[in-house]
């Protein structure tokens, strides 16, 4: 029994389930399920369609390289039946998956993180450099308590000084 | 639009589209295009005469996979919008295929075992 992957979305097709196209030249086109069969008939790339997993992979949503990855190949000879050989591959199978998804939500969690503080840094920045806007410079200086604590942006520094040596 | 039926007694189904679907058929898919475009020129044969193709099948373009009639029509086609897009599509990356898909499943490279006969 051959587990095979969508064409469109690369999910796993278990025997029984979706339709299988053949093309005149011999080529086979295995889909999991009406919705992806339609979207191969409109003509669509799936590296374009956000739901797939060839556009995750590709645009950095999930895990590309993983030695985890090297475990679930098509394996195009016979394998001669060996009782051992199954046995440590059936105990092998639960904690290759374990240390998978544990990689897998590690890399999400990587991902996610990122954003974060790059955003909380570029508004930071922004409400420094646009705080006269919000208060006049004036009334900051009389009350220092409402100015931010600084962050150390070299270029600006200097111009900020030559303002309050100007109002002086 | 589609031919009449008219034996048909349901309104909903009464107009087959299916000879104007007949094209999208005909055409070749985007990864034989590719391929074909990909093979040197020197592989390229001459055009067969086929009197059922549209210019007995003389005047193609490639990258569209589509035959015209005479030259004039052939050389307008290859200034149009859609052909251009064609083109930058197929200088791009090769189409998705059933590998691209399997490894963005998160599987390896198909393993064909070593080879039998070295010569």
């Amino acid at each position: 029994m051959r587990l095979e992957k969508c064409w469109f979305c690369s999910s796993t097709i278990y025997p029984g389930h979706g339709i299988q196209f053949v093309r005149n030249d011999a080529k086979i086109f295995r889909f999991c399920r009406s919705k992806c069969h339609k979207n191969f008939k409109m003509k669509r790339n799936p590296r374009k369609v956000k739901w797939t997993k060839a556009y995750r992979r590709l645009h950095g949503k999930d895990m590309t390289q993983d030695t985890t990855f090297e475990f679930e190949r098509k394996r195009n000879r016979p394998e001669r039946y060996d009782r051992n050989v199954v046995e440590n591959v059936l105990k092998a199978m639960p904690k290759i998956v374990k240390i998978r998804t544990e990689r897998e939500e590690r890399h999400h969690k990587e991902r996610m993180k990122g954003k974060k503080g790059k955003l909380a840094k570029e508004a930071k920045q922004e409400l420094q450099q646009g705080i006269h806007l919000v208060k006049a410079p004036s009334v900051l200086q009389e009350e220092p308590s409402l100015t931010l604590p600084k962050i150390k942006v070299k270029v600006f520094q200097p111009q900020s000084e030559e303002n309050h040596a100007m109002e002086e | 639009m589609g031919g009449k039926c008219p034996h048909r007694s349901v309104k909903k189904r009464r107009y087959s589209h299916k000879t104007a679907r007949r094209t999208k058929f005909l055409y070749k898919g985007d990864d034989m295009v590719y391929d074909e475009l990909q093979k040197p020129d020197e592989e390229r044969k001459l055009l067969p005469v086929d009197e059922d193709l549209p210019g007995m099948g003389q005047y193609y373009c490639r990258h569209c996979d589509r035959y015209f009639s005479n030259v004039a029509v052939r050389d307008e086609h290859f200034k149009t919008k859609r052909h251009k897009k064609r083109v930058k599509q197929m200088m791009g990356p090769a189409p998705h295929t059933q590998l691209d898909a399997e490894i963005a499943a998160g599987m390896g490279m198909p393993d064909n075992g070593p080879k039998l006969m070295s010569m």
